[in-house]
């Protein structure tokens, strides 16, 4: 190993056979493949019939993820000075958006909370992967990610890091780690945060970076959602420019539906997302919207109705407020968690988008339904895929009922078959 | 109508059998490891359940209410029999379940055998009792609607089985840690279900009774604290006075 004509890799590459058979031969093959590709493609988990390795698809999803974040960052920080000095007249993207300051609020937000959901998350995955002797899995590399960007700012670290801990152990490891667990570990996290601090991750102040600090002062500052402002009654002063490019108040990565289908187009092209439940979920939430929309237009409902609000939001409009874009891209086409069958999937997206909206509608207490309706619908998509399966055989052992077997022989004539060679 | 559409929807998903009030956790957990035999228990709750419940209804509703005698003669309208619901309503259970027993061995003997002990157990089934218990509680006003009730509850339970059946026969070729393998994982899953389901938690009733309090802040939490401590400062300090004098 003292040879010095050897490079890097190579020296990465001994110290991998050192290590084989080692107790931490696990978590050195982490690093060593996260920094080169392996010469061996994976062979367990979701992955089993790619070509490349586990990683290289974590890493695409990643790369899809990292114009949202950038964005999540500077919108941190013009979030924070509007609602300090209220929003810019003439808003120009170079004066008032991608200024240093924004990003430097940005930096102080949004980055702790990565570094915290990375590195609890890796050590969890490092001790399991440790103990049980096998590799360490890149599911986390994910997951890690998107937790961040689907918290509210201002979210406690050690909540986060607990969440983590929870959604790692229980989403995911008991089931045997990457591949093998029954509910987005991502969501999972969201969801455990929701249902424990309630008071962290909903209302008007939770938004905006420090909303919750200058709270009941003289300098109280607050930013609801546009769901939040409809589930109360109230109106709500963004243009569709804003809530399109995304310079409005909400969870820290979801707000930019541009960026995010920049990343779901990105995602599509590489293959690694499936479009089918993207397009199917998109037509399922614009179903309900326009099913809502009918009911108001009919006039069965009125305004004093406590729905109404978010009934009369323009249906389209679902789909650039909240989270609802972000989690049909980044969560719903989870690979390992979603309808594995193509005709699935359509269902499953379906489901998806119009479960969204209708929790959204129907459920004030909840303005963001779309983490939990990818949730149930994670629940019943081993249901679906099996009827689908079920549906496939039947199909099939009809046709091969009705079918006459005529095999060709060497000369291309079709020859009637005997009885005794079926 | 509306009412039995909100009734329907509500007792599937809102107050699910199983996630909602985790009524019926023996046989969903104990026959769920394959879909088809799941499917078989879960059409054999929803006939029981569908069939009890309206009996039950007019056996409240004719005998056990308070007054319910009436019909008898105005000497009998101040009859109260409602402690002897859990023995009646058990009593029609049973008889049904026995009903249906026999018609499944008739009619399908590989779901019968598959079945197997749980079959006569639905009788002892929380779910097909609980269904009847909230009919009463519940003050279910028509005997449609408790046909319903026992029909869409049934349909929540349905579904609940149907679900972990399909997971757990995705998750036969999971790694899950040996502790954990059978019950463990399944009570695991079923939490996790639990989970996904909260989304109809206080849904209708625009979440006055589940739900997360929305309005509050910490912050105004906190200075609450802050006062209520001055108070009680506030107080022993008069105390001490008080006493020092």
């Amino acid at each position: 190993m003292s040879d010095k004509r050897l490079t890097f890799k190579k020296r990465l590459h001994i110290l991998k056979h050192h290590y084989r058979d080692k107790k931490m031969a696990p978590a050195f093959n982490a690093f060593h493949t996260f920094l080169f590709a392996p010469d061996e493609t994976t062979h367990s988990g979701s992955h089993v019939r790619a070509a490349d390795d586990l990683k290289r698809t974590m890493n695409t999803v990643i790369m899809a993820l990292v114009p949202v974040l950038l964005f999540s960052m500077f919108n941190a920080g013009y979030q924070h000075f509007s609602a300090i000095n209220g929003f810019p007249e003439n808003f120009s993207l170079w004066n008032d958006f991608l200024t240093w300051e924004n990003f430097w609020v940005g930096i102080t937000t949004v980055l702790p909370l990565v570094i915290v959901s990375y590195g609890v998350g890796l050590i969890v995955e490092f001790i399991f992967a440790v103990i049980k002797g096998h590799e360490v899995e890149e599911g986390y590399l994910v997951t890690g990610m998107l937790v961040p960007l689907i918290v509210p700012i201002d979210t406690p670290l050690w909540m986060l890091a607990v969440a983590v801990v929870f959604g790692v152990v229980i989403g995911k490891e008991v089931f045997g780690g990457t591949g093998m667990n029954i509910l987005n570990p991502a969501l999972t996290i969201r969801a455990f945060l929701f249902f424990a601090y309630p008071t962290w991750m909903s209302g008007d102040k939770v938004w905006v970076h420090e909303a919750v600090d200058l709270a009941g002062g003289p300098d109280a500052i607050s930013g609801e959602t546009i769901l939040g402002f409809l589930a109360q009654g109230h109106e709500y002063s963004y243009s569709i420019s804003d809530m399109f490019f995304g310079f409005i108040p909400g969870s820290v990565g979801e707000t930019s539906t541009f960026l995010i289908l920049l990343g779901g187009l990105f995602l599509i092209f590489s293959k690694i997302a499936s479009w089918r439940i993207m397009l199917s979920a998109v037509i399922g939430s614009l179903v309900m919207g326009l099913a809502f929309n009918g009911v108001v237009d009919q006039g069965w409902i009125t305004e004093t109705s406590k729905f109404y609000g978010l009934m009369s939001f323009d249906y389209w409009k679902h789909l650039l407020v909240g989270g609802l874009a972000f989690g049909i891209v980044y969560m719903a086409t989870d690979p390992v968690t979603g309808a594995q069958t193509n005709r699935g999937k359509w269902i499953y997206g379906f489901f998806i988008g119009f479960m969204s909206v209708m929790i959204r509608v129907f459920n004030p207490a909840y303005p963001e339904g779309v983490f939990l309706a990818i949730l149930l619908m994670n629940v019943f998509a081993p249901t679906i895929d099996h009827y689908v399966i079920r549906g496939n055989i039947k199909r099939r052992m009809k046709r091969l009922k009705n079918a006459t077997i005529l095999p060709k022989d060497s000369e291309g004539a079709a020859k009637e078959l005997k009885a005794e060679t079926i | 109508m509306l009412e039995h559409v909100e009734l329907f929807f509500r007792s599937i998903f809102i107050d699910n059998m199983v996630f909602a009030v985790f009524l019926g956790m023996c046989s969903y957990l104990a026959v769920s490891k394959k879909v088809a035999t799941a499917v078989g228990l879960g059409a054999a709750v929803i006939f029981v359940l569908a069939v009890t419940v309206p009996l039950n209804w007019l056996l409240d509703k004719y005998l056990l209410q308070d007054g319910a005698l009436a019909w008898l003669g105005p000497e009998y309208a101040d009859y109260n029999l409602s402690f002897l619901s859990f023995i009646l309503f058990i009593a029609t259970i049973a008889t049904m379940v026995q009903l249906v027993e026999i018609v499944v061995e008739k009619f399908s003997p590989s779901l019968y055998n598959s079945l197997g002990i749980f079959l006569p157990l639905i009788a002892v089934n929380c779910a097909i009792l609980g269904g009847s218990l909230f009919m009463q509680s519940r003050q279910i006003e028509t005997l449609g609607l408790a046909f319903n009730y026992g029909v869409s509850s049934g349909i929540g339970w349905f579904l609940a089985i149907l679900a972990i059946a399909a997971i757990r026969e995705k998750i036969r070729y999971s790694n899950v840690p040996p502790p954990l393998r059978g019950l463990g994982i399944t009570f695991i899953i079923t939490g996790l279900m639990g989970i996904g389901f909260q989304s109809f938690g206080g849904m209708l009733t625009g979440g006055d009774d589940a739900a997360p309090p929305v309005e509050e802040n910490t912050a105004v939490k906190t200075e609450e604290k802050k006062e209520i401590k001055k108070e009680i400062e506030e107080k022993e300090v008069s105390y001490n006075d008080v006493i020092n004098k």
